[in-house]
């Protein structure tokens, strides 16, 4: 029996090819673009907006997107549950202004994960195929919170904007929340029972079944720990729009997925990195700003985005065939 | 035959799918350290018998008692749970795990909360494969492995739980000789720690060397349960085959025309080699062979659907390389699949679109598709082929098997290719849609086109081929010339299973 010394030596830029390494290959280049087209990029200012400040919402969104590709499934939905979970946090703060922030966020981390459980439930208990499922709840949550707040609510404290603008010791307190939740999920997919049967369902769900995996509790568990996520969304969100409305979360949906296939998870399922798909949300981000400071045309940005997610997502289909 | 020591008692099983019984009234005993094999043509019901007793399917009817207890498996876990595994025909292994992984898939070792012991699971995975001595990277990537790789991380997986009833579903298909030797002292150790094990083979000579008793099962019905050391290899045979040849086909075919295609030594990335052999215009060549003796991969082959690495391919004297199935067609082949559903019809659309699909450039107009001339000729084909359906506009897929096989068979004369290949002509269908199709192939001999039909039925094979190649591991075992010497079932089963078959007047021409 050989054992396979061809795969541990590997030449180098075959080792590139790894969706893990690529995008972040992709992200340097990028900077080095970005540095290179506008003297405004590397003002301190601007690199605090790029790398600390914007991608934390997208990102705790996109880490739940990415579980929920992993297992195989998507949703759709996430955009307009950020956007109904941070207005409903505002209406809170409205009627009752002397709640603890605490009690806020963990109303907003039960409501992401009732919606999830939603999406969950539709997924697998009424066995609607998940882009319809989603597709549906997307609506659903939108209607929601048009019809809730069909006008930006306002007025969240200073105490709780401490979630965005804080820091402790002299770290943003938005990074420490954000790593800590990278961090456990990482885990959770690495080194925990339960991120392993997330691969597998998603690699090959009829393997996964007949190993005796609960295929269709892993499904739901994928959308409820991805519901979880969005709720931690939400709650940066709010704090950082000082408010909540039906704007709150538009583009997260497609941002989100798109940051998940960029940073290497497969549509398919069973395949992807957290870490790629947090490359992924720097890209986009990135991107966003240097069209931003190079004054392209908004509505070109949106026809630019298109571009670089055709070619992105090409580069690593030509690998798979 | 009651046993006391009997492990696992299967009684009157019966288990239907659409259109067809697969098993019917079986019932087994299987005493505690036994190897006991299970044989049968392909398509006897075996590898259901085994879903069922693993969990993944359920039976319509009758029972299953384990160490006495009824039980009955709603998964594949709970048949674990109780003490069967099952080493699946398919690899039940994820692609993108490492042996691990998949070894210990949904029995990972964990620590609090479900926190991953890898180092446990590395060291046990290691052990397990030490136990069966073989040595292998467990950090390796499966789909980086060769089959007998995967094979052998399917035997640890199967191992690392604690059995007392193995099931092992052709497990040497992909196995060398000296893996095999490997595998059968795996066995014999199992079965000395008490450990029954059902080994699914037809190589009967594996059968006759590791088994205890072998059952053979025939037509999802059990034919019967014998000592392995009181039974011969002929006695054997005979129990596999011995169904009388119907007499619904059509006479051989009576002209012999010039050679329409001709492969020349065609081999494709050593799963198929040396394949020799020459196909006449008005002929029906039949290819026999179990299932992974590469009968469908040489099929795919000539088709453009599998790469050819060594040999030549001639369609009507030219010499061919095709880089997909649009260049088989245009030289004149056509195909019916015999995954029906996946490769064949459209199932949602209409009856007459299934059959134009393969020819629509002719119903072409200006780039309108000419609707009427469509509707009457495909009113004209289901005449001709008496489809029934309720009319032209019907879905496919809520005709019968027969019927959808029926369209499939218009859609391709439509196309009036010279070159006919068509796999499994008659899976999943009744007896009187089975005459009709045969009557349709005759017909488009006598029109002077050629037929190749791969067919795991011998009767079918038999009575429908003017020539039959045998085929197994890859190579053509034999031809038999129908017109100088019926070809029995015996003499088509010995070359398939590799088993030289001593009876008399069995004519046998191999090699060519």
């Amino acid at each position: 029996m050989s054992t396979g010394a061809a795969s541990a030596r590997k030449p180098w830029y075959r080792r590139l090819a790894n969706p893990n390494v690529l995008v972040w290959l992709i992200l340097v280049v990028l900077l080095a673009i970005c540095v290179a087209a506008s003297p405004l990029f590397l003002q301190p200012e601007n690199l605090r907006n790029v790398f600390l400040t914007q991608p934390i919402g997208l990102g705790l969104a996109a880490l739940g997107q990415a579980l929920v590709i992993i297992s195989g499934g998507i949703d759709l939905s996430i955009g307009s549950v950020v956007s109904l979970l941070s207005s409903l946090a505002a209406g809170m703060y409205r009627a009752f202004p002397d709640l603890h922030p605490a009690v806020i966020v963990l109303f907003l981390l039960c409501l992401g994960a009732a919606a999830g459980s939603i999406n969950g439930l539709i997924v697998v208990g009424l066995r609607v195929p998940p882009f319809m499922a989603t597709l549906a709840t997307m609506s659903l949550f939108q209607g929601a919170v048009l019809f809730y707040a069909p006008r930006t609510i306002g007025g969240i404290p200073r105490s709780y904007r401490f979630i965005s603008d804080g820091a402790i010791l002299g770290v943003p307190f938005s990074i420490i929340l954000f790593a800590a939740v990278i961090g456990l999920c990482g885990y959770l997919l690495r080194k925990n029972r339960l991120g392993r049967h997330l691969y597998a369902v998603g690699a090959d769900p009829y393997v996964s079944r007949i190993s005796g995996i609960p295929v269709q509790r892993v499904r739901f568990l994928a959308y409820l720990l991805c519901g979880v996520l969005v709720g931690v969304a939400s709650a940066f969100m709010t704090a950082r729009f000082g408010g909540g409305g039906p704007k709150v979360g538009v583009g997260y949906e497609l941002d989100s997925i798109t940051a998940a296939v960029i940073g290497g998870v497969s549509l398919a399922g069973g395949a992807g990195s957290l870490l790629g798909t947090f490359a992924g949300v720097l890209i986009i981000g990135v991107f966003y700003n240097i069209m931003n400071l190079l004054s392209v045309n908004a509505y070109l940005q949106i026809v630019l985005k298109g571009a670089v997610l055709i070619i992105a997502v090409s580069f690593y289909a030509k690998r798979r065939v | 035959m009651e046993r006391a020591d009997a492990v696992l008692k299967l009684s009157n099983i019966t288990k239907r799918f659409p259109g067809v019984t697969a098993l019917d009234d079986v019932s087994l005993e299987l005493a505690r350290a036994e190897v006991h094999a299970l044989v049968g043509e392909n398509g006897a019901g075996k590898s259901t018998l085994m879903k069922i007793l693993s969990g993944v399917y359920r039976q319509d009817g009758g029972s299953v008692e384990l160490n006495g207890a009824p039980v009955a498996f709603r998964t594949p876990h709970e048949a674990q749970a109780a003490g069967i595994s099952i080493i699946f025909q398919e690899f039940s292994l994820i692609r993108t795990f490492d042996v691990t992984d998949n070894v210990f898939l949904n029995r990972e070792p964990t620590r609090l909360l479900g926190h991953l012991d890898k180092r446990a699971a590395r060291q046990k995975t290691r052990a397990l494969l030490a136990e069966i001595g073989i040595e292998l990277d467990v950090d390796r990537r499966v789909d980086t492995l060769s089959v007998v790789e995967q094979q052998i991380v399917e035997i640890a997986k199967a191992l690392s739980v604690t059995a007392s009833v193995l099931i092992m579903d052709e497990p040497s298909a992909a196995l060398t000789d000296k893996e095999l030797r490997k595998l059968f002292d795996i066995i014999r150790t199992l079965k000395s720690r008490g450990v029954t094990v059902i080994y699914i083979s037809h190589m009967l000579d594996e059968v006759f060397e590791i088994a205890d008793r072998v059952t053979v099962l025939k037509d999802g019905k059990v034919v019967g349960t014998r000592r392995a050391d009181e039974l011969s290899r002929d006695e054997l045979i005979r129990m596999m085959v011995g169904r009388t040849i119907e007499d619904y086909f059509p006479p051989l075919s009576s002209q012999r025309g010039p050679v329409l295609l001709e492969a020349r030594n065609l081999g494709t990335g050593g799963r198929l080699s040396g394949i020799t052999f020459q196909l006449h215009a008005g002929e029906i060549l039949g290819i026999a062979g179990m299932v992974g003796s590469g009968r469908n991969l040489l099929a795919r082959t000539l088709l453009g659907l599998e790469p050819v690495d060594t040999g030549e391919l001639l369609v009507k004297g030219r010499l061919r390389r095709f880089r997909g199935i649009a260049d088989a067609m245009a030289a004149g082949l056509g195909y019916i699949s015999d995954d029906r559903k996946a490769e064949g019809i459209l199932g949602p659309m209409k009856l007459a679109e299934n059959i134009t699909i393969a020819s629509l450039p002719a119903y072409l107009g200006l780039g309108f598709l000419r609707l009427r001339r469509e509707a009457s000729d495909a009113r004209a084909e289901v005449e001709r082929l008496s489809i029934r359906a309720t009319g032209i506009g019907q879905p496919v897929e809520t005709l019968s098997g027969g019927n959808q096989q029926k369209v499939l068979l218009s859609r391709w004369l439509l196309r009036k290719p010279d070159i006919f290949v068509i796999s499994e002509p008659t899976r999943g269908i009744d007896v009187g849609a089975k005459a009709e199709i045969y009557r349709i192939l005759r017909q488009a001999t006598a029109a002077g086109k050629a037929v190749i039909m791969i067919s795991s039925e011998l009767p079918e094979v038999i009575g429908m081929s003017d020539r039959v190649l045998v085929m197994r591991a890859g190579t053509i075992q034999g031809t038999v010339d129908q017109h100088k010497r019926p070809a029995t079932e015996e003499q088509l089963m010995s070359l398939a299973v590799g088993h030289e078959f001593s009876m008399e007047g069995a004519g046998k021409e191999v090699g060519r």
